[in-house]
C-alpha cells in the first residue's frame, strides 16, 4: 500500500510501498505538482523500477518548467537503488542517516 | 538305410496304405497323439500285431518309450539292445525269431505276458538328419517281415520322423509360451507392488521409478511413510525370470510388514535376511539398499546389502559422495553381527541418488558400460532440476549412450532431495499487477515462519515484483497463475517464479542499463533486470517444453557476492553534500 499526501510545510509525504501496482496512483499525485518539489521519503519502505519511472518522468517534466525534484529522508534501501540505477547523479537525494 | 531294403522299389498297392497314413500323419497332433497315430499307422502298413515308438533324448543319450498305460516310461541307453544298437548304427534291424537273438531281453515278454516272435526295428531320421527316435513293431499277422516290408518300414519311418519332429517342435513352442505367460504373471506380481504415486513428504521431493526389461528381472524399489519415517527401499534379486521377480516382492513385502509393526532399521535387515536366507535357495541373494528418512531430524539411516554404489550429492560441495555397502547381499547367509548404519544429514539441496544396475551396467553397441562417472557427472549438473525432471534427463542420457542397445535388464530409480520447499511456501497468483501486494504479504509471512534473516526481505522483494512484473508484461500467451515458490537454503533463500502454458521468454538475457546517461536520455524501461543482478546471488532460467512452462529460479544469500558488483556512482554525490 502507498499513501501520498501533501504536508503543511509543502512537502509531499509518501509513506509504504511503492511498487508495480501503485505506481498508476503515485504518478498520478505528482502529476499535479510543480515547481520545486521535496519529496519526504522517510516513511517510504520500498521501491521498485516501476517507482523509480514515475519518479524519472517527474523530474524531466519538473526540469523542462525550472522545477526540480528533491527527495529528503531516504533510507539505505532506496539509496542502494538509486545508486545502483544511476539515480543518485539525477536527483539530489538526502540520505535519512544525515 | 539297408542297401537290401533301398534297392527295391514299392509296388503301387504297396504305396496305397502308406500315402493314406502319411496324409493321417500331415495333421497337427500333439506328441502323444501323435506317437500314437505313428504306431498305428506302422501296424496298418506292416500288417503287425503291435508297435511303439522310442524317443531319442540327445541330453541324456536315452531313448524313452511310453508303455501301452501311457504314463509309465521305458528308458534304454542308445548302443544297449535291439532298440538302442538300432539308434546306433541308425540300420534297420530285422529279427525273424527273437528268442533265437542273443540281443532280445525276453523280460518285457514276461511282464507284459506276450509272446513275440519276430521283430523289425527301424530308426526314425528326420529331414535333417537328425534321430528322432526307434520305431518298433511285432508280430506279423502272417509269417515274418520281409524285404519288401523292410522297404515299406523304410518310407513310412522317413514320414513319421518328419511328424513326430514337428510335434515335438510344437510341443516346445508351447512350453515357451507358457513360460512367457508365466514370466507376464510374474512380472505383474513384481510392478503390483511398487508405490504408483510417490507419498508427500514436506521438504522432500521423493521420486522412484522402475522400467521392466523384457525378461524379467529383479528390480524392486519402495517409497512409502511408516511411523518411522520415509522408508526408502532399492532392490535387485540375481538371475532372470520368474524367481528373482518373486523373490524379490516377497522381500518387499516382508520389509514394509517388519516397518508397519514398528521394527526399527537394524531388526528388520536382520529378520528379513535371516528368513530370506532360510527359504532362497543356496545360490540366490538379492543386493538391496533399505533406509528410514526421519523428515524431521532430516537424518536418513540406512542399511545396504551388497547393494552399490549408493551415490549422495551433497548441496555445499557440489559433489557426489559415494557410499559403500554395510553388509553383504540378504540371503547369502544369516547374520549374526551387523556392523552401525550409515548416517546421512541431509542438507537443503542434497539428493539421494539409488540407481540399479540397470542403469549402471546399460551397454551400447560396444559394450561399454554407462558407469557410475556419468552418473556422477550428469547429478551434479543438473542437481537443481526437480527430482522427476532428474530422472527423466537420467533415462534419457542412458537411452541416448546406448544409442538403441537394448534394455537387458530391469531400471530403477530412486531419488530422494532434499527441496526445502514445503506445500506452504508455494503460492500461485494471478497475472495481474494488483497480486504484488499479496505477493509482499506471502513473502513476509514465509520470512517470519522460516525465520529467515530480514535483511535479505528488501532484495528479494525487489527481485519478485521485477521478475513478476515482467512476467505480467512481457509473457506470450499464457493465463494460469503465476506460481511463486520461497525456500529458505543455507544463509539465504532462493525462489522460483513459475509461469505455465507460454513461450519461451528468457527475461534474465535482458541487458544492463547504461546508467550515466543524462537524464534528457534516460527511459524508465529495463531498469529493472539491471537491478535484480546487482542484488542476487545468482538467476537462471529455465523452460520445460513438454509443459510450455518458464521457471526463473534465484538465489540471495547473507555473505553472497551479487551477480554484478554494483558501482559506487554516489562518491560525486557524496563531495557535493
Amino acid at each position: 500500500m502507498l499513501n501520498i499526501e501533501l504536508g503543511a510545510d509543502g512537502l509531499v509525504l509518501m509513506a509504504g510501498r511503492l511498487d508495480a501496482a501503485q505506481s498508476q496512483n503515485a504518478q498520478s499525485f505528482l502529476d499535479g505538482l510543480s515547481g520545486a518539489v521535496t519529496l519526504d521519503c522517510s516513511r517510504l519502505e520500498y521501491i521498485s523500477s516501476a517507482g523509480l519511472g514515475v519518479l524519472l518522468k517527474t523530474q524531466k517534466r519538473l526540469l523542462a518548467s525550472s522545477g526540480k525534484l528533491r527527495l529528503v529522508a531516504v533510507n539505505h534501501h532506496l539509496r542502494d537503488i538509486f545508486m545502483y540505477s544511476g539515480f543518485d547523479q539525477l536527483f539530489e537525494i538526502e540520505s535519512a542517516e544525515k | 538305410m539297408n542297401d537290401r531294403a533301398s534297392s527295391r522299389r514299392l509296388s503301387a498297392k504297396d504305396m496305397e496304405p502308406l500315402l493314406a497314413v502319411t496324409i493321417h500323419l500331415a495333421a497337427p497332433f500333439d506328441l502323444i497323439t501323435m506317437l500314437t497315430e505313428v504306431v498305428a499307422a506302422a501296424k496298418q502298413v506292416l500288417n503287425a500285431d503291435s508297435g511303439s515308438v522310442w524317443l531319442y533324448e540327445p541330453e541324456t543319450d536315452e531313448l524313452v518309450a511310453r508303455v501301452s498305460t501311457g504314463l509309465e516310461t521305458v528308458r534304454v541307453p542308445a548302443g544297449s539292445g535291439i532298440v538302442g544298437s538300432c539308434a546306433r548304427s541308425r540300420q534297420i534291424i530285422n529279427v525273424p525269431d527273437c528268442y533265437a537273438d542273443a540281443r532280445f531281453n525276453p523280460e518285457l515278454d514276461r511282464r507284459s505276458n506276450y509272446r513275440t516272435r519276430c521283430m523289425l526295428t527301424l530308426p526314425l531320421v528326420d529331414h535333417k538328419g537328425v534321430l528322432v527316435g526307434v520305431l518298433q513293431v511285432l508280430n506279423k499277422a502272417d509269417g515274418v517281415f520281409d524285404e519288401n516290408d523292410e522297404v515299406l518300414a523304410a518310407a513310412l519311418a522317413a514320414q513319421c520322423a518328419v511328424a513326430l519332429q514337428r510335434a515335438r517342435m510344437i510341443e516346445a513352442l508351447i512350453e515357451g509360451e507358457k513360460m512367457r505367460q508365466q514370466l507376464e504373471m510374474a512380472r505383474v506380481v513384481q510392478m503390483s507392488t511398487l508405490p504408483t504415486t510417490m507419498p508427500l513428504v514436506p521438504g522432500y521431493e521423493v521420486f522412484g521409478t522402475f522400467i521392466p526389461a523384457e525378461l524379467t528381472g529383479g528390480d524392486t524399489f519402495d517409497l512409502s511413510l511408516v511411523g518411522q519415517g520415509l522408508l526408502v527401499v532399492l532392490g535387485d534379486a540375481t538371475g532372470h525370470g520368474i524367481v528373482p521377480a518373486l523373490h524379490v516382492t516377497q522381500m518387499h513385502a516382508m520389509l514394509r510388514m517388519a516397518f508397519r509393526l514398528g521394527a526399527d532399521l537394524e531388526t528388520a535387515f536382520k529378520q528379513v535376511n535371516n528368513q530370506l536366507a532360510d527359504f532362497l535357495p543356496e545360490d540366490r541373494f538379492i543386493t538391496a539398499f533399505i533406509g528410514i528418512l526421519d523428515t524431521q531430524a532430516h537424518r536418513l539411516r540406512f542399511h545396504s546389502g551388497g547393494q552399490a554404489p549408493i551415490l549422495y550429492f551433497q548441496a555445499a560441495t557440489g559433489k557426489c559422495v559415494r557410499h559403500n555397502p554395510t553388509s553383504f547381499p540378504l540371503a547369502a547367509m544369516p547374520l549374526t553381527s551387523l556392523r552401525p548404519a550409515v548416517a546421512l544429514d541431509f542438507a537443503l539441496g542434497d539428493i539421494l541418488v539409488l540407481l540399479s544396475d540397470g542403469i549402471y551396467e546399460y551397454c551400447d553397441a560396444n559394450v561399454e558400460e554407462f558407469g557410475e562417472q556419468r552418473v556422477t557427472e550428469l547429478v551434479e549438473a543438473n542437481h537443481q532440476l526437480p527430482a522427476a525432471e532428474l530422472s527423466a534427463l537420467l533415462l534419457q542420457t542412458v537411452r541416448s549412450f546406448a544409442a538403441g542397445s537394448p534394455q537387458e535388464d530391469d531400471i530403477t530409480v530412486v531419488l530422494v532431495k532434499r527441496t526445502g520447499l514445503t506445500e506452504a511456501t508455494r503460492r500461485a497468483f494471478p497475472r495481474d499487477m494488483a497480486a504484488i501486494e499479496a505477493i509482499t504479504v506471502f513473502t513476509a509471512e514465509v520470512f517470519d515462519r522460516e525465520q529467515i534473516d530480514a535483511s535479505l526481505r528488501y532484495a528479494i522483494d525487489f527481485t519478485i515484483e521485477e521478475l513478476f512484473t515482467n512476467i505480467v508484461k512481457y509473457s506470450k500467451v499464457g493465463g494460469s497463475d503465476v506460481e511463486i515458490a520461497i525456500a529458505k537454503i543455507d544463509d539465504g533463500v532462493e525462489v522460483s517464479l513459475t509461469d505455465h502454458d507460454v513461450d519461451p521468454f528468457d527475461v534474465t538475457q535482458a541487458p544492463d542499463v547504461d546508467v550515466s546517461r543524462p537524464i534528457e536520455r534516460r527511459a524508465p524501461g529495463g531498469l529493472g533486470l539491471h537491478l535484480v543482478r546487482r542484488m542476487v546471488d545468482s538467476i537462471d532460467y529455465q523452460y520445460i517444453r513438454e509443459r510450455c512452462e518458464s521457471r526463473i529460479t534465484f538465489r540471495k544469500t547473507l555473505h553472497g557476492e551479487p551477480m554484478v558488483a554494483p558501482t559506487n556512482t554516489q562518491k560525486e554525490n557524496d563531495a557535493e553534500h
